[in-house]
């Protein structure tokens, strides 16, 4: 039982995983980064590759299950968390601000399918 | 006119007396001293700075104001870095000298770099660093300089750049040229581990470069503790510098003790004090590390401070640190020499900083305490065959860097262990300072980590500033039976697990780090600290957690510090430059407020204390970026230097 969800806000959740997934190929591989090589940046990409994942997911296929729809927001947003705090540890400005970008595309898509909900049920009692 | 006239005539006149001097007899000396004048240069010839061991530049380009825009001037990669079975540790001190930087690699290179731009005049490889690895790995903490007071003109070898090697050689190449000294040893090479015959179970590492007292080296080396009863003594020789020949010998074992008992080495660096012509040999612990139930015998030379003639090695006094040493925690840094100003009087003095964090300061006359040391009581051996010395030297002033029991317990390491850190804590002995090592397992606090490292500090001799930086590091010390040793290790020396076999005595050991199952520490942070002293009047300035942890890329709070491996330099601008800190990272920091005012990652922990020098009336700072496996297993190869932008 699929029905449409908004799609808004996803491909900027891609961009951030993409800029999450750069930057730690560039910390893993540069020394003056001080982050040459350790897990910490390999467990930031991981959890910007679900991400990637995920919002691809959200924008390609607006039409999921209610349940879909919510794995994939509390996912992304579990994520956003977790890699917004390795960030601070890390250290890391542009994971962190990758995660900002994140959190706005999280927000657009939450505050958009609400509204998207709110629109059907209005349509519903115009027809009422 | 009249003016120029008698300008043009003085200056005739001294290009003539110039020229007369360069072509007499005196010549050659004559125009050293002038190129010495003429040159305002701030050198670091020496491993600590100078052979004082202070690490103090006079240099105030840099200063708190501006050094926050301190940028890289120039780096190199040696390309001398390796890990695994041939891991490297590099913990160089750059000398700036004769116009050149020059470092020692851990393969037993010497690079000499311009000190403006980093690019290498010359490299030279003394070999020996591709075949099976010495008792201690491939490692290196720099080189030695030594110029000849009278050079012969014309003549190679009046400037020596001298690196050791872990296989026990002596290496002497010229300072412009790099090629051997052929009148030093046989063609530039003094084969040490030749004048080694007694119980020599392995080649003696020459990880840190001599001292230089006028003509003569004075050379320490490194060595195994943890595996015989009976290994290496460490004999400190006297060379002379232009041909290598044996002058003299120190030894700390006494000679009918050689066959119970080796080492009591001085692998640390050696301070000289260029007035008296005494060189001071901090001593290590003798073998085997951990159990001493066969060396019962005093032997005041073992864990201490001793003063010889540099010339002669003749003793003319020592300090023991610690009695009947067996915690392995010998003295390993350089004294720092300052001139106290106390009481209206100077006081020629020595800072021998310990890995029990204490501050030794002693007349480096006399070697008498300037404030009184104390013979406190510590617990006694419970290990069959042991007998620990009742008392050990305690010294309650200056404010020793770590507190006399450790930390307590961490909360959140024990609860993120479900409470492993309590549980173990609770079995093992723990009666704080000097506790020893036991069959059940001892904390040894603080252990063999330090307490201070083997940088020692530094001394602003103006001020009389000393600034220091300290572990805070409980380790677990275990002796296990020789006929459980045997079951479980066989005939191993050695095992993963921090087992050493102490081959020969009735018990092997095993050191183990208080951490629990996750790797995080099982005491509270801070781990390590960096602090400041009125050495006029032994009062602590400030203390403050230095460093940051860096696990898994991830830095942990400040506040908690880092465990640190080499020290600092001080700066007459006001100014603390230190790597040392398992972050990467190196810092400035303002020596009056103890303030971190600037910082910068390198390739992985700078293991040394840095060079600081001026060049062309530009003020450097250079690390050697070699890490440690201790700290992290992040290794380099990196020299860096900064400076002001122009």
């Amino acid at each position: 039982m699929t029905q449409p969800h908004s799609t808004r806000g996803a491909w900027l959740i891609v961009l951030a995983s993409l800029i999450a997934m750069a930057i730690c190929v560039y910390d893993y591989y540069t020394p003056e980064t001080g982050l040459i090589g350790t897990g910490g940046v390999v467990l930031v990409a991981c959890a910007a590759l679900l991400m990637l994942l995920a919002s691809l997911a959200m924008a390609k296929f607006p039409n999921r299950s209610p349940l879909l729809q919510t794995f994939l927001v509390v996912s992304i947003i579990l994520d956003i968390i977790g890699s917004s705090v390795a960030g601070y540890f890390l250290e890391s400005p542009v994971i962190m601000a990758a995660q900002a970008l994140a959190l706005v595309g999280w927000l657009m898509n939450v505050i958009g399918n609400a509204a998207d909900r709110s629109v059907e049920t209005d349509e519903v009692e115009d027809e009422d | 006119m009249k003016t120029k006239m008698k300008t043009a005539a003085l200056v005739a006149l001294g290009a003539a007396a110039a020229a007369a001097l360069y072509l007499s007899p005196f010549g050659a000396t004559a125009q050293n001293s002038m190129m010495m004048a003429a040159s305002t240069d701030q050198v670091w010839d020496a491993f600590g700075g100078n052979q004082q061991a202070q690490k103090y530049s006079t240099a105030t380009q840099i200063t708190p104001e501006n050094v926050k825009n301190l940028k890289r001037a120039w780096s190199i990669h040696t390309g001398d870095v390796s890990s695994g079975a041939r891991s490297t540790t590099w913990g160089a001190t750059p000398l700036f000298v004769n116009n050149t930087v020059y470092v020692g690699t851990p393969w037993y290179r010497i690079v000499a770099v311009e000190p403006d731009t980093g690019k290498q005049k010359w490299a030279y490889a003394a070999g020996g660093s591709d075949g099976p690895p010495e008792n201690q790995g491939l490692k290196n903490r720099g080189v030695a300089y030594w110029a000849a007071a009278l050079p012969e003109g014309g003549k190679a070898c009046q400037k020596i750049v001298y690196i050791g090697t872990m296989t026990g050689e002596l290496h002497g190449v010229d300072a412009d040229t790099g090629k051997r000294c052929a009148g030093f040893g046989k063609n530039g090479v003094v084969d040490v581990n030749a004048w080694l015959t007694k119980n020599a179970k392995w080649k003696i590492g020459l990880i840190q470069p001599p001292a230089v007292y006028k003509d003569t080296l004075i050379l320490g080396w490194a060595g195994n503790d943890w595996v015989y009863k009976t290994e290496n003594p460490g004999t400190v020789y006297g060379i002379d510098a232009r041909t290598g020949a044996l002058k003299w010998t120190f030894n700390a074992i006494p000679p009918d003790m050689e066959d119970q008992t080796g080492t009591a080495n001085v692998w640390a660096s050696i301070s000289v004090d260029p007035e008296t012509g005494l060189a001071f040999l901090p001593t290590s612990s003798p073998s085997p590390n951990y159990y001493g139930g066969d060396r019962l015998k005093e032997m005041p030379y073992a864990t201490a401070t001793v003063a010889v003639k540099a010339e002669t090695g003749e003793v003319v006094w020592s300090r023991q640190l610690v009695h009947h040493d067996i915690w392995d925690v010998d003295t390993n840094s350089a004294p720092t020499l300052v001139d106290i100003k106390k009481d209206g009087k100077v006081i020629p003095a020595l800072i021998q900083a310990t890995k029990m964090g204490f501050l030794f300061v002693l007349n480096r006359n006399t070697g008498e305490p300037v404030w009184p040391i104390e013979e406190r009581p510590y617990p006694a051996s419970d290990v069959k065959g042991e007998v620990a010395a009742k008392t050990q030297p305690y010294v309650p002033y200056p404010e020793p860097t770590i507190a006399d029991t450790m930390p307590p317990v961490s909360k959140f390491a024990d609860i993120v262990s479900f409470g492993q850190c309590s549980r173990w804590k609770a079995r093992l002995r723990d009666e704080g300072r000097y506790t020893p090592p036991s069959v059940r397992g001892s904390i040894s606090w603080p252990a063999t980590l330090g307490g201070v490292e083997w940088g020692g500090g530094a001394l602003d001799p103006v001020t009389n500033t000393y600034v220091v930086n300290s572990n805070v590091v409980p380790q677990i010390y275990t002796l296990v039976p020789r006929e459980d040793a045997n079951r479980i290790y066989g005939d191993k020396q050695r095992d993963r697990d921090g087992y050493a076999a102490q081959q020969g005595s009735a018990y092997g050991f095993k050191l183990e780090n208080f951490l629990n199952i996750w790797g995080m520490p099982c005491w509270a942070p801070p781990y390590g600290t960096l602090s400041s002293y009125d050495m006029n009047t032994g009062k602590l300035n400030w203390k403050k957690p230095f460093g940051q942890v860096q696990k898994w890329g991830f830095y942990m709070p400040e506040s908690w510090g880092s465990i640190t491996i080499g020290a600092p330099a001080v700066t007459k601008g006001g100014l603390t430059f230190i790597g040392a800190s398992m972050d990467s990272r190196v810092r400035a920091i303002d020596t009056r407020t103890g303030n971190v005012l600037w910082k910068h990652i390198v390739d992985s922990p700078a293991v040394a204390q840095p060079a600081i020098y001026t060049y062309k009336g530009k003020q450097y700072v250079v690390f050697a970026v070699g890490g440690n496996g201790i700290l992290t297993p992040r290794l380099a190869d990196q020299l860096v230097a900064f400076a002001l932008p122009n």
